[in-house]
C-alpha cells in the first residue's frame, strides 16, 4: 500500500499573502525532509514562482489546450529543494470559466494517479480568493483536500473572506469534504490586530496555527525570485515560517467551522469598529493599545 | 512506492472516466487509405495500451456539421437498463433525445421478447435562477421523486454541460441518495464538451456500473455464463452460445440491474464492437479478473474463426467449438454460394461507428462485393486492452485487403457528399440514420442498420447479403428520386474533389 498523502487546500482573499505563505510552507516543509508539491489554483499561475527562482512554468491548461491528451507528469516541474511545482492556469481576465478550469486540472492529476506515483507526503493547493461558485469549492469536496488553512488578516474584507470560505467548508462537510486545520494570522504587526483574528476564530470555533508579523525580509526574498525560507534561512521570519509547517506538519483533526451569518458578521464587525476608534480617541485604554 | 492499483490503466478509484482522446488517442478526422491509418495508429501507440502518449495526427476541419454527445450515450445505455432510472441533471434542452430513445427501447424490447415499456429518464430541467444559485437540491428532490414514484433498483444520474459548468456537487448527492435510499445511486460524468467523441459517453456509463453496480467480491462464479456487451439487436448469440454450453449475459442495453451486477461472475466478455466493449471488457479483466476475448471481432469467416476458437481456449470449450465452426461451415456454404453470384460485381460502402465498420466490410468482401470506401464517425489507434489481437483495422487489412478510400468523419454531411461522388456505391451499409437520406439523394439505397447484430457470426454473413438484395431492389426508386431533388450546396462545393479541402485551406472560407 502506498503511503497516506496529506491534502491540504490553502484559501483567502486576494492579495492576502496566500502564495507568499503556501510558498514558505512548502520550502519550510521540504527542508523538513516531506516531499512536497504544490499545486496552484489560479489563472494568474504564480503560485510556484518563488519556488522557481521568479520563473513562470507551463500550465495543465495551456496543456491542454494544445494537445488532445496529456500526460500529467509533463506539467510538473521542479523546484526548490525537490518541490514539484504544478500551476492549474485559467482563461485570461474576464473570459471563460476560472472554476471549470481548476475541475479539470484537478481531475487530470486524480484519473492519472500522478500524486501516487510520485510518491509525496504533502499536496498543497493554493487556491485563488473567495469560494466565489461551485468550481472553486472542487479543492475542498470530497477526496482532494483533506485539511483546508485559510490565509486572513485582521482586514474586515479579508475576514469577510474566510468567513465565506468557513461557510463552503461547512456545506460539503457532511458530505466527506474537507474541513478547516484553523486561520493563518497574516501581517499581524500592532496587537490590535491580533485580538481582531483571535477574536474571529473564537466566534467562529476554530483556532489560529500561526501569527505571522509582516516583514520586510519576505518583499526582499521575493524580490530576488526566491522564500524566505531560501533566500534568508536564518532570519527570524523563515522561523515563523518553519514553526508553520511543523505545526501543519503534526496537524490531525480538521474540524467545521460555524461561520457567522451575514447580519452577525456585519455586528461583529460594527463592534470592532467602535472599539478601535474608542482606542484611537483614548477614550478607552486596551492592554493593546499600540495603534 | 508504486502500488498495484495505480499501474493499473483504468482508474476506477474516481467517479469519472477518463475521457477516449485522453486514454486511446482517439481522433474525429482524417482522410487516406485504410492502410495508412493502420501504420500511423501502430506508430502512435507507446507503452502499454498505447496510453496517453498516442500522436496519430488528425486533419483539422474548421466547423463540425452534425454530431451527438455523451450524453446522449448515457441516454441510450444507462436509460435502458430495466428496473433502473436515469436522470439528467441539465437543462430540458438535453432531454430533447428521450422520444427517439424511447421508440429504441420499446422495439429493442420487443425484438428479444421482452416486455415493452417506456424507458425512465427524468430531466431536472434547470432554469437561469438554478445555473446561477446552484441546483443540488433540485437534484436531491428529483432523486426522492423518482425513487418514490418507480421504486427501481438503481438510479443513475447524468451530468451535463451546464451543471459541470457550475460544478453542483453530484458525488456527494449521489452518495448521501445511496445511503439514504438503500440503492446504488450512480453519478456519471457525461458532459458533451469534455470529449470531441460521444463514444466516451459509452465509457461513462460503464465505469458508474463499474464501480457501483457489479458485485465486487462474488460469492459464486458461473463458468457458463458469457457478458456479451451490445446495444439493442436480436438475439443472435443465445443459439449460437448454447451450442457451445454457454449462457448470455446481455449488457448494458435492455439488462437488468442484477444482469449488471453479475458481470463478475462470468467466464468471459465479448463485444459486438470494440468501440463500444473496449471500457467494461478491459476493467472487467482488470478489476474482476474476468478475462476479455481478445481476438478479431466476429464478422466474416476469418475474425469469427479466430473468435470463436480463443472463446473455446478461454473458456475449455476448444472441441465444441470445432464442432460448432464445422457445422456452420457447412450451413451457409449453399446460400452464401447463390449470394456471392447474385452480388457478384455490386459496390457497397460502409459509413457507421469505427470497429463496426471494420468489421461490416469483412462480411461485404466476403459477399464478393466490392468496397473502396468507408466514413467511420472517429477512430481509436488502440483499444484499453492494447492488445495486438484486438486491432480490428488490421485485422481487415491482412485479411481482406486495403480500402483505398477510407474517412474518418464525424457525420460531415457536406464531406459525405464527396465521398459517395468519388466512390459510387451501388449501396451503402449505415448505422445513424441522419447520412441515409443524403445518398438517396444520389440515387444510392442505404440499408440502415437498426440491429447492430445482423452481421455477426457465420450466419451474419448470409443475414448482411439478404438485407442487401433487399436494398438493391429499391435501386430503381432511389435513381429516380435523384432525378427530381436538388442538393442544398453551391455549384462551386459540388464541383470539388477533395471533402477536405477546407481542412487543408482554411483560407477559401474567407474568401
Amino acid at each position: 500500500m502506498s503511503k497516506k498523502i496529506k491534502q491540504i487546500a490553502i484559501y483567502g482573499k486576494g492579495g492576502i499573502g496566500k502564495s507568499t505563505t503556501t510558498s514558505n510552507i512548502s520550502a519550510a516543509l521540504s527542508t523538513l525532509g516531506y516531499k512536497v508539491m504544490q499545486f496552484g489554483c489560479d489563472p494568474k499561475s504564480d503560485s510556484t514562482n518563488t519556488l522557481r527562482n521568479g520563473q513562470y512554468i507551463p500550465t495543465v491548461l495551456d496543456t491542454i489546450r494544445t494537445k488532445s491528451n496529456v500526460n500529467a507528469h509533463d506539467v510538473v516541474f521542479k523546484g526548490f529543494n525537490g518541490i514539484y511545482c504544478v500551476e492549474a492556469g485559467g482563461p485570461a481576465p474576464g473570459v471563460g470559466c476560472a472554476g471549470r478550469g481548476i475541475t479539470t486540472a484537478v481531475q487530470l492529476f486524480k484519473q492519472q494517479h500522478v500524486f501516487e506515483e510520485l510518491d509525496i507526503d504533502f499536496v498543497i493547493f493554493d487556491v485563488l480568493g473567495d469560494v466565489v461558485c461551485g468550481g472553486f469549492a472542487v479543492p475542498i469536496r470530497e477526496g482532494i483536500a483533506e485539511h483546508v488553512f485559510t490565509v486572513s488578516s485582521s482586514d474586515f474584507m479579508a475576514i469577510y473572506a474566510a468567513n465565506n470560505l468557513f461557510a463552503g467548508i461547512k456545506k460539503y462537510s457532511n458530505n466527506g469534504g474537507a474541513l478547516l486545520g484553523g486561520v493563518i494570522a497574516n501581517s499581524i504587526n500592532k496587537p490590535y490586530a491580533k485580538d481582531i483574528v483571535d477574536d474571529f476564530v473564537k466566534q467562529t470555533k476554530t483556532q489560529i496555527v500561526e501569527y505571522v508579523p509582516r516583514s520586510v525580509t519576505v518583499t526582499q526574498s521575493e524580490l530576488q525570485g526566491k522564500t524566505t525560507i531560501e533566500a534568508a534561512p536564518d532570519s527570524a521570519q523563515a522561523a515563523v515560517y518553519l514553526n508553520l509547517a511543523k505545526r501543519i506538519a503534526s496537524h490531525e483533526v480538521s474540524k467545521s467551522p460555524e461561520p457567522l451569518t451575514v447580519e452577525q458578521l456585519r455586528n461583529w464587525a460594527a463592534q470592532w469598529a467602535d472599539h478601535l476608534l474608542a482606542l484611537e480617541t483614548g477614550s478607552i485604554e486596551g492592554t493593546h493599545s499600540n495603534i | 512506492m508504486v502500488t498495484e492499483t495505480i499501474k493499473q490503466k483504468i482508474n476506477l478509484n474516481v467517479a469519472d472516466c477518463e475521457t477516449r482522446e485522453q486514454r486511446l488517442g482517439t481522433i474525429i478526422s482524417w482522410t487516406g487509405k485504410a492502410s495508412e491509418l493502420s501504420t500511423l495508429s501502430n506508430k502512435a501507440r507507446c507503452g502499454a495500451g498505447g496510453r496517453r502518449d498516442c500522436a496519430l495526427c488528425e486533419v483539422k476541419v474548421p466547423f463540425t456539421q452534425g454530431s451527438v454527445c455523451s450524453e446522449q450515450m448515457v441516454e441510450c445505455q444507462a436509460g435502458n437498463v430495466r428496473n433502473a432510472v436515469l436522470v439528467q441533471h441539465s437543462p430540458i434542452g438535453c432531454a430533447a433525445g428521450q422520444s427517439m430513445y424511447n421508440s429504441i427501447y420499446r422495439n429493442g424490447l420487443a425484438i428479444r421478447g421482452l416486455p415493452v415499456e417506456n424507458l425512465l429518464i427524468t430531466c431536472t430541467n434547470l432554469n437561469e435562477s438554478d445555473m446561477i444559485f446552484g441546483a443540488i437540491y433540485k437534484l436531491h428532490q428529483t432523486i426522492q421523486d423518482v425513487y418514490d414514484r418507480h421504486k427501481p433498483e438503481a438510479i443513475f444520474v447524468a451530468t451535463s454541460c451546464a451543471t459541470a459548468i457550475i460544478a453542483d456537487d453530484i458525488e456527494s448527492a449521489a452518495s448521501e441518495y445511496q445511503e439514504k435510499l438503500g440503492i446504488p445511486v450512480i453519478p456519471l460524468y457525461c458532459e458533451g464538451f469534455r470529449s470531441k467523441h460521444w463514444s466516451t459517453g459509452f465509457d461513462a456509463t460503464q465505469h458508474g456500473i463499474l464501480r457501483q453496480i457489479v458485485r465486487k467480491n462474488p460469492a459464486k462464479k458461473q463458468d457458463d455464463l458469457i457478458n456479451v456487451i451490445n446495444l439493442w439487436g436480436s438475439d443472435v448469440f443465445t443459439p449460437m452460445f448454447a451450442e457451445l454450453g454457454l449462457r448470455v449475459n446481455y449488457v448494458v442495453d435492455l439488462a437488468t440491474v442484477e444482469q449488471l451486477a453479475q458481470l463478475s461472475e462470468a467466464a468471459a466478455t465479448v463485444g459486438f464492437c470494440y468501440t463500444l466493449s473496449t471500457y467494461m471488457a478491459a476493467a472487467l479483466e482488470q478489476e474482476f479478473g474476468i478475462p476479455e476475448i481478445k481476438a478479431p471481432q466476429p464478422y466474416g469467416f476469418a475474425g469469427t474463426d479466430a473468435w470463436l476458437r480463443e472463446i473455446g481456449r478461454v473458456t475449455n470449450r476448444e472441441e465444441k467449438v470445432e464442432a460448432y465452426i464445422k457445422k456452420e461451415y457447412e450451413a451457409i456454404a449453399p446460400r452464401l454460394k447463390e449470394l456471392r453470384e447474385k452480388l457478384k460485381g455490386v459496390k457497397g460502402y460502409v459509413a457507421t461507428g469505427s470497429a463496426y465498420s471494420h468489421g461490416l466490410i469483412s462480411v461485404l468482401r466476403e459477399l464478393g462485393i466490392a468496397v473502396n470506401g468507408s466514413l467511420v464517425f472517429h477512430h481509436d489507434p488502440v483499444y484499453d486492452s492494447g492488445d495486438p489481437r484486438e486491432d480490428s483495422l488490421k485485422h481487415l487489412i491482412e485479411n481482406y485487403g486495403d480500402v483505398p478510400s477510407f474517412h474518418v468523419s464525424n457525420r460531415q454531411q457536406y464531406q459525405f457528399y464527396g465521398l459517395l461522388k468519388k466512390v459510387k456505391p451501388d449501396f451503402i451499409l449505415i448505422r445513424h440514420n441522419g447520412l441515409a437520406p443524403l445518398a438517396s439523394r444520389l440515387g444510392i439505397p442505404a440499408a440502415p442498420l437498426g440491429d447492430e447484430h445482423i452481421a455477426i457470426g457465420y450466419k451474419g454473413i448470409i443475414n448482411l447479403g439478404e438485407a442487401i438484395l433487399d436494398v438493391l431492389a429499391h435501386k430503381k426508386f432511389h435513381e429516380d428520386l435523384s432525378q427530381h431533388v436538388t442538393l442544398p450546396y453551391t455549384a462551386w462545393w459540388l464541383e470539388q474533389d477533395d471533402p477536405y479541402v477546407l481542412a487543408k485551406h482554411p483560407e477559401l472560407i474567407d474568401d
